[in-house]
């Protein structure tokens, strides 16, 4: 309980990521690519997938607890995350239980900027083998 | 100036649309995220692992969509254009892991409609939650999507 994630920062956000990330993805909203687009929708230039800064987080994640141990991740997308942005995933344990023979821990989950304003905030459960 | 959303479409269920996982696929979505897990890149490793192949990263089903039933699809039942929206909340939960030659099957229904008015104004939320299941009809990963739309 209270256990921190040690922070993942991640590489400042590029152009060309979120590209990749729309290809990998299959989400080509113009939004996040078309800059021009972007500016007449009165965004004042493209920004990332929030989808994007959830995949750093989920990989904060296994990173912490390992592979396949994301039971649940759920997360609100609170500001937006724009190329040259260095995104920060962080995480502290809130609580543990013990189902069947898994180890439930439940976690505080947010992603920040490099001005440290929260770009996500959420909660995920990973399931840890019992060990004794 | 506000616009009207179409709220009879709270309750529509999408027809299911089937996903084969490949392989190929699940390698370029961690590397478009940056995350070289092995376990995500690696054949030879994820054979030799816990989990007999590669497995895709938790947030992959996000890549599960189907033209009549993606965003897309509910934009245009709401009466929405895509550029007054943005993507507010998104939750999975998983059951299993996910391996490439899955053959899934998504049904993804319009669960709530709802208004409030923030610092930007009036905004109306869009509650998309879609269920993943296998060959056997176990559950894969649930899947709940938010979207705001500015009206």
């Amino acid at each position: 309980m209270g256990d921190e994630l040690p922070p993942l920062v991640k590489p400042p956000i590029e152009r060309i990521q979120l590209a990749r990330y729309a290809g990998a993805s299959g989400d080509f909203n113009p939004i996040h690519v078309d800059e021009e687009f972007a500016r007449a929708a009165g965004m004042g230039g493209v920004f990332a997938h929030g989808m994007l800064s959830m995949g750093f987080v989920a990989q904060a994640l296994t990173g912490w607890a390992g592979t396949g141990t994301v039971r649940k991740v759920g997360v609100r997308f609170a500001a937006l995350v724009r190329p040259g942005d260095v995104v920060t995933c962080k995480g502290k344990v809130l609580a543990t239980s013990s189902k069947d023979d898994q180890h439930l821990v439940e976690l505080d989950v947010w992603a920040e900027n490099q001005k440290g304003e929260k770009v996500v905030t959420g909660k995920a459960t990973v399931s840890l083998p019992s060990r004794l | 100036m506000p616009i009207a959303i179409n709220t009879s479409v709270k309750g529509k269920e999408y027809p299911p649309f089937a996903v084969t996982v490949e392989r190929g696929r699940i390698k370029e979505f961690a590397r478009a995220i940056g995350d070289l897990n092995p376990l995500y890149l690696d054949d030879g490793i994820g054979r030799a692992g816990e989990f007999g192949d590669i497995i895709a990263p938790p947030t992959f089903p996000a890549t599960f969509r189907h033209e009549s039933s993606d965003s897309a699809a509910a934009l245009r039942d709401l009466g929405v254009d895509i550029s007054r929206v943005l993507h507010g909340e998104q939750e999975f939960e998983h059951f299993r892991p996910i391996r490439p030659g899955d053959t899934l099957l998504c049904r993804t229904k319009i669960t709530d409609i709802y208004e409030k008015t923030g610092r930007s104004g009036p905004m109306a939320f869009v509650v998309r939650e879609t269920v993943v299941t296998d060959q056997s009809n176990e559950i894969v990963c649930t899947m709940r999507h938010i979207t705001v739309i500015c009206i």
